[in-house]
C-alpha cells in the first residue's frame, strides 16, 4: 500500500480543495490541473507505457470535443452520449493509428500522427455545413446534470477528479497487470518480446486505441466545462505536445508523472497569462516558450522525469519505496 | 474560377515546376539532415518561418531587397545552424529518438514563441515594387517573384547536390550517412560533419525562407505550414534521399496545384496529408527508398 500514498495524498488534496477553497479562479486552476493531468495520463498509455510516441493525441482530444458540443447543438442531444461517440470514433481512429504503428517507428510514426490531427482539423475548420467551420462552436449552457450544464466549480472538480483517479487507474494496471508487463516488454524490446509469445502488435494496437478513447472522454468533458470548441485550439500540434510535455516532466511511464507534470505546466501557464494576458497579447507566448527550454531540457538532464528524480532522492535519502 | 479545361494544362504544368522548385529548397535541407544524423528535425519550420522574418525586417528597416538579403542570410543561418547544433542537437545526437524528438519539438515551440513575443502574431507581408509584375509566356503567366525564387532555388539545390557529389566534405558527410561508426574509425570527425551537416540543413530553409517571404504572408507559425509539406516530400522521395526529395516536391506540388485548380484552395492540404498518410500506409520507405528503411534504429 505504501506505494500509493503519493497519489492518495495528491487526489486527496485535490478532493479536499473545494472545502477550503471557495475562490473561482482558484478553483478553475484546480478543474485544469486534473483535466490536463488527465489528458496528459491518456497520452502516456499509449507515449509512456507502450512507447508509441505521438504528436497528434489532438485529433482524438478534438474528437471527442467535437461529438460532444454537435451532438448537442444539432440534435439536442446529451453531451454525456456525445462523449460516448466521441470515445468510440478515437477508438476507430486510434485502431488505425495503431495500425499504423506496427508499420512505423520512431519519426515516422509521429509524422504520421501529426498528419491526423492536421487533416481533422482542416476537416473541422472548412466543413462549414457541419461543424460550423473556423468560427468554432459555442456550447449552449443547458442547466443540469444531464446534460452537463454544471455553473458551480466545486461540482466540476469532483467529475474531474473522478476522471483523474480513473486514468491513475488505468496506468496502475498497466504497471501492475500481466498485460502491462507484456506491455513494458515490447516497449523495451519488440523483437525480443515477440520470441518470447507476447502478442505484441495487437497490445500496441490495443494500448493506443484505449489512449485515443481516454483522450476523447477529456476532450468531450473540456469541452463542457469552456463552453466553446475552436478548432485551431483543440485539433493543435501545440495541444498534442502539451500533452506530452506533462507526461516527459512528470515521468514517462509512470501513474503520477502526468499528474505531477500538469501541476507545474498548468499553474505556470495560469499565472503567467495572468500576469500578461492583458498587457500585448504576444507576451503570452512567453509561458511556451518557457515550455519549449523546458522540453529540451528535461530530455536531456531528467529523463525520467519528477518522478524519478524524487524517488531517486527518496531512496538516497534511506526511504526507499516511499515514492514512485 | 473556371471550370477545368484542356487549355489549363501548360499552366498547371508551369505552376507545378515553379512551386516545386521551391519545395526542394526546404525538403532537400530536412532530407540531409536525416540522411547524415537520422534526426527528424521538427524545428524545420521555424527556420523558414525565421527567414522569412529576417527578410521582412531588412526590407522594412533597411529598405533592402530579399534577393540582397540572400547574401546576408547565407552566412546568418550558417551561425545560427553551428550555435544551434552546438547548444541543443549536439548534447542528444546519440540519444535515443525518442530524445531526439523531443528536443527538436521543444526547439520548434521556443522559437515559433520567440517570435510571437518579439513580433506578435500579425500577418506581415514584403511588398516589393515589383510584387504584382506578371510574366506572361504563351499561354501561361506567372509571378516574377515566383520565377526568381524558383530560380535561386534551383541554383542552390544544385550547388548543395555538386558539392555533396563531388567536393571531399560531401564525400564525408555521404560516408557518415552510410556508416557512422565505419566513419568514425576510418577517422572522420563525425561532430564536425554532424555540426556542418546541421548548419547546411539550416541554411537550405533559411535561404527558402528569404525566397518565401515576397510570396507568402509571414507570422509566428508559417513554418508549420511549409513543414508539413517538406514531410510529405521527404517521406515520398524516401527520407534521406536527396534526389528523392526534389521528384517528391513535384508530386507535391503537381497534387497542390491541380488540387487547387480542381476541387478548390480551400481542401488542397488535405489532399497530401492524405497522400501522405497513403503513402505510409502504402510505401512508407518512400517511393524510391529501400524497404524497410522506415523501420531502421540508428
Amino acid at each position: 500500500m505504501r506505494r500509493e500514498v503519493p497519489a492518495l495524498v495528491f487526489f486527496g488534496v485535490a478532493a479536499l480543495g473545494p472545502v477550503a477553497v471557495r475562490d473561482a479562479f482558484l478553483l478553475d486552476g484546480l478543474i485544469l490541473i486534473l483535466l490536463w493531468g488527465a489528458a496528459a495520463s491518456a497520452w502516456n498509455v499509449a507515449g509512456g507505457y507502450a512507447g508509441q510516441i505521438s504528436l497528434g493525441h489532438t485529433a482524438f482530444f478534438g474528437l471527442g470535443a467535437y461529438s460532444a458540443a454537435l451532438l448537442g447543438t444539432r440534435w439536442d442531444l446529451s453531451p454525456w452520449l456525445g462523449l460516448l461517440v466521441g470515445a468510440v470514433l478515437s477508438t476507430i481512429a486510434g485502431l488505425s493509428i495503431g495500425y499504423l504503428s506496427n508499420r512505423l517507428r520512431g519519426p515516422y510514426f509521429v509524422l504520421a500522427t501529426i498528419a491526423l490531427s492536421q487533416v481533422l482539423l482542416i476537416v473541422a475548420s472548412r466543413w462549414r455545413g457541419f461543424t460550423a467551420g473556423s468560427e468554432g462552436i459555442p456550447v449552449p449552457f443547458r442547466p443540469g446534470f444531464w446534460t452537463l450544464g454544471i455553473a458551480d466549480k466545486r461540482v466540476w472538480v469532483y467529475l474531474m477528479l473522478g476522471l483523474a483517479v480513473l486514468l491513475y487507474l488505468v496506468q496502475r494496471y498497466l504497471e501492475r497487470s500481466r498485460r502491462g508487463y507484456q506491455l513494458a516488454a515490447v516497449r523495451e524490446d519488440e523483437d525480443a518480446a515477440l520470441s518470447l509469445g507476447v502478442a505484441a502488435r495487437r497490445l500496441k494496437v490495443i494500448a493506443i486505441a484505449a489512449s485515443a478513447a481516454l483522450t476523447a472522454v477529456c476532450g468531450a468533458l473540456w469541452a463542457q466545462y469552456v463552453g466553446f470548441v475552436d478548432p485551431f485550439y483543440v485539433f493543435s500540434v501545440d495541444l498534442s505536445v502539451r500533452f506530452a510535455l506533462a507526461a516527459i516532466i512528470g515521468g514517462l511511464g509512470t501513474a503520477l508523472g502526468p499528474f505531477l507534470g500538469s501541476v507545474l505546466i498548468t499553474t505556470l501557464e495560469t499565472y503567467l497569462r495572468a500576469q500578461f494576458g492583458g498587457v500585448g497579447a504576444g507576451l503570452v507566448g512567453i509561458y511556451l516558450i518557457i515550455y519549449g527550454c523546458a522540453l529540451v531540457l528535461v530530455v536531456r538532464f531528467v529523463p525520467q522525469g519528477l518522478v524519478g528524480w524524487l524517488g531517486d532522492w527518496l531512496r538516497r535519502r534511506g526511504l526507499a519505496g516511499a515514492a514512485q | 474560377m473556371p471550370s477545368p479545361s484542356v487549355s489549363a494544362i501548360p499552366q498547371l504544368l508551369v505552376s507545378t515546376i515553379l512551386l516545386g522548385g521551391i519545395y526542394a529548397l526546404i525538403a532537400v535541407g530536412l532530407t540531409l539532415i536525416f540522411g547524415v544524423m537520422r534526426v527528424v528535425n521538427f524545428a524545420h519550420g521555424e527556420f523558414v518561418m525565421l527567414g522569412m522574418y529576417l527578410a521582412f525586417w531588412a526590407f522594412t528597416f533597411l529598405g533592402l531587397d530579399p534577393y540582397v538579403m540572400l547574401f546576408i542570410a547565407l552566412p546568418v543561418f550558417f551561425v545560427a545552424g553551428l550555435a544551434s547544433y552546438r547548444l541543443v542537437m549536439r548534447p542528444v545526437i546519440h540519444a535515443s529518438h525518442n530524445v531526439q524528438i523531443f528536443t527538436t519539438v521543444g526547439l520548434s515551440i521556443a522559437l515559433q514563441n520567440v517570435a510571437l513575443v518579439l513580433w506578435t502574431g500579425d500577418f506581415r507581408f514584403v511588398r516589393t515594387e515589383y510584387y504584382s509584375v506578371v510574366v506572361r509566356l504563351g499561354t501561361t503567366a506567372f509571378n516574377i517573384s515566383q520565377i526568381a525564387a524558383f530560380a535561386v532555388a534551383v541554383a542552390f539545390t544544385a550547388a548543395l547536390f555538386a558539392f555533396m557529389r563531388w567536393s571531399y566534405t560531401g564525400r564525408v558527410m555521404r560516408a557518415t550517412a552510410q556508416d557512422r561508426q565505419a566513419a568514425g574509425l576510418m577517422g572522420i570527425d563525425t561532430d564536425r560533419v554532424y555540426a556542418l551537416t546541421w548548419a547546411i540543413g539550416i541554411v537550405c530553409v533559411g535561404v527558402a525562407g528569404v525566397l518565401l517571404a515576397p510570396l507568402y504572408q509571414v507570422y509566428p507559425t508559417v513554418g508549420l505550414q511549409f513543414v508539413l509539406i517538406a514531410y510529405v516530400v521527404v517521406v515520398l522521395g524516401g527520407l534521406g534521399d536527396m534526389a528523392g526529395a526534389v521528384l517528391g516536391s513535384l508530386i507535391v506540388a503537381a497534387v497542390e496545384v491541380v488540387g487547387s485548380y480542381v476541387i478548390g484552395t480551400a481542401w488542397k492540404e488535405v489532399l497530401y496529408l492524405l497522400l501522405f498518410i497513403a503513402i505510409l500506409l502504402v510505401r512508407p520507405a518512400g517511393l524510391f527508398g529501400q524497404r524497410g528503411a522506415e523501420q531502421l534504429g540508428t
